[in-house]
């Protein structure tokens, strides 16, 4: 075990939720997110013998997966189709016991908006609100630190009129 | 609508508040996290496997056992340690020295406002398998501490830290365990009493069971060959070697710190994978069970077939660092802790502590069970020209993080 690599099992602890979060922000569905949840730290269990602690942090390579495996999942589904739920307004089906159970959730909404974002200021909030930094977030999403803040500023500001136009 | 700068400002702040909330109250359902850790046990690739038994292989060789002390009895003494360490008096004759660290200079005078996250933790009730219920041992036993040893201390102990973690986990349920036996292929055939299942595979059985209140034993899952089980086909391989490729095959490798060996002195061979838990600033510790006996992962091997395998339970583990009693406060514990009566009139010979060392032990607690850090103390006492090794094990929480 290379002696700056925590062991994955804390990683697993420490991070499985923030991701899951990540993830549901990206995603409608609470089931979706458990997918590509599982799929993000199955790919990272595989992989972590090459995860090199020297190069990056733990979040952001995670965060790296995640965000590989959410576009992934848009990739599959097809974008065409969730966008088209987005202008119909129609509510992802949630007709699991899981799904609706986090209906009681108290920002399962707020999450919902941030769902609706344009991809990059839906990441930039996500990845933000993760945990990580300008920094990690500009890298994720291959711009700079610089960028990022304004990005997410941007974002904030599209989401702020996102909620005051649904509270309308 | 028209808002000035400031008002905007406040809004976004608001806004800002509301997503950290969000993202931080947004979690997956409750079970998830085990869920998915089974099944991650259960897709690792064969190259990993495969590296996983050759990586204890390895760690096997450099940790062979050392002749077992057969001339040496082990009689374990444990204390149940009460809350007022402070009105233990001075060392016991003879008493040697100790030292802490640092960072016990800088303990705050009201321990209590240190309390870890998990709350004030469940007093360790430790019990003593193999003596007699009446001789349960306690420091405040009354008449039968006058027929206990008297305990001194003439070691070095060092305690270089001043909080260790504390780990909890939920109780698995009965999903938890069907999931962990369909990673490894069987699958449910009954639900025995006192287990949470009981599953069948090609060439095996397999029985998941939670936690046991007394003696406290951690939730565990048992392998029993069928006369399927092929023997270990590694030319070559010693016993901890094809324990190590069983495990592999079976996705079982311990996913926790370990030590390895053997124990060959008899037919099966044991094979043990010891856990350790580390401690930032101290290193691994074991843990042990209620009779001192390290717990993790035996292997038994008869003629190079596995004929049983039984270890902990994969769980997930919260962690919270809590304050511990300082060196000092351990070793006036240990003295002070009236043993098992003796039972003949004989005098009782006295006892001299002189190791320590932190290990954990299992504390059942309901839903959520504890591995809490412990001192591990061990001497000796000579009675009749013969040398016995003795233990006492007090907890290393200090008092104001537990239930009394």
């Amino acid at each position: 075990m290379d002696a700056d690599r925590p062991p994955f099992e804390d990683l697993y602890r420490d991070y499985l939720g923030r991701i899951y979060a990540f993830v549901r922000a990206q995603v409608g569905s609470s089931s979706d997110a458990e997918d590509i949840t599982a799929q993000v730290f199955m790919n990272a269990y595989q992989a972590y013998s090459r995860f090199e602690a020297r190069n990056t942090t733990p979040a952001a390579w995670l965060f790296r997966i995640a965000r590989n495996a959410a576009l992934d999942h848009f990739r599959a589904q097809g974008r065409r189709d969730r966008l088209r739920r987005t202008i119909e307004r129609q509510p992802v089906a949630e007709d699991d016991p899981a799904g609706q159970a986090e209906e009681r959730i108290q920002y399962r909404a707020l999450l919902a908006r941030v769902a609706q974002l344009p991809e990059r200021q839906r990441e930039a909030i996500s990845l933000r609100h993760s945990g990580l930094s300008f920094d990690e977030v500009g890298k994720l999403i291959g711009c700079s630190e610089d960028a990022a803040k304004m990005l997410y500023h941007r974002a904030l500001k599209a989401l702020k009129e996102a909620v005051q136009k649904e509270a309308l | 609508m028209s808002v000035n700068g400031g008002e905007e400002d406040l809004e976004l702040q608001a806004l800002q508040r509301q997503l950290d909330d969000a993202f931080e109250t947004t979690r997956p359902r409750p079970g998830f996290d085990d869920e998915l850790w089974l099944r991650m046990q259960g897709i690792r690739p064969a190259p990993r496997r495969l590296r996983d038994a050759f990586a204890g292989l390895f760690n096997g060789i450099r940790a062979v056992p050392a002749v077992p002390l057969t001339a040496v009895a082990a009689i374990l003494v444990v204390v149940i340690f009460v809350a007022a360490l402070t009105r233990i008096g001075s060392f016991g004759p003879g008493g040697g020295g100790a030292s802490t660290g640092a960072n016990s200079a800088q303990a705050p005078a009201d321990r209590s406002l240190y309390a870890g996250s998990f709350g004030r933790l469940p007093t360790p009730a430790f019990a003593a398998p193999g003596l007699p219920s009446g001789s349960l041992p306690s420091s405040n036993q009354g008449s039968a501490a006058a027929a206990a040893p008297r305990y001194t201390w003439t070691g070095t102990f060092t305690l270089n830290i001043a909080t260790a973690p504390v780990f909890r986990y939920h109780e698995p349920s009965t999903n938890a365990a069907d999931q962990f036996a369909t990673a490894l292929g069987a699958v449910l055939h009954e639900r025995p009493s006192g287990f949470l299942g009981s599953y069948t595979a090609a060439d095996y059985s397999l029985k998941v069971r939670g936690t046991v209140q007394s003696p406290p034993s951690s939730p565990a899952y048992f392998i029993f060959s069928s006369n399927a089980m092929p023997a270990v086909d590694a030319a070559g391989a010693g016993p901890i070697d094809q324990a190590n490729v069983f495990l592999a095959q079976h996705s079982l490798t311990p996913q926790w710190s370990y030590t390895v060996e053997a124990d060959t002195s008899s037919d099966p061979v044991q094979v043990h994978y010891d856990r350790q838990f580390d401690v930032p600033g101290y290193g691994p510790a074991y843990l042990v069970r209620s009779d001192g006996a390290h717990d993790g992962l035996q292997v038994s091997l008869s003629a190079n077939r596995p004929v049983l395998a039984s270890g902990l339970l994969p769980m997930s583990l919260d962690v919270a660092d809590y304050r511990l009693v300082s060196a000092d406060e351990a070793i006036r514990a240990a003295v002070a802790a009236t043993g098992p009566a003796a039972g003949g009139p004989s005098p009782v010979p006295p006892v001299n502590l002189s190791q320590a060392e932190v290990v954990y032990v299992l504390v059942p607690a309901g839903d959520h069970s504890f591995y809490e850090p412990a001192i591990f103390f061990t001497g000796t006492s000579t009675q009749n020209g013969q040398t016995q090794t003795r233990h006492v094990l007090v907890p290393a929480v200090d008092p104001s993080q537990r239930t009394p």
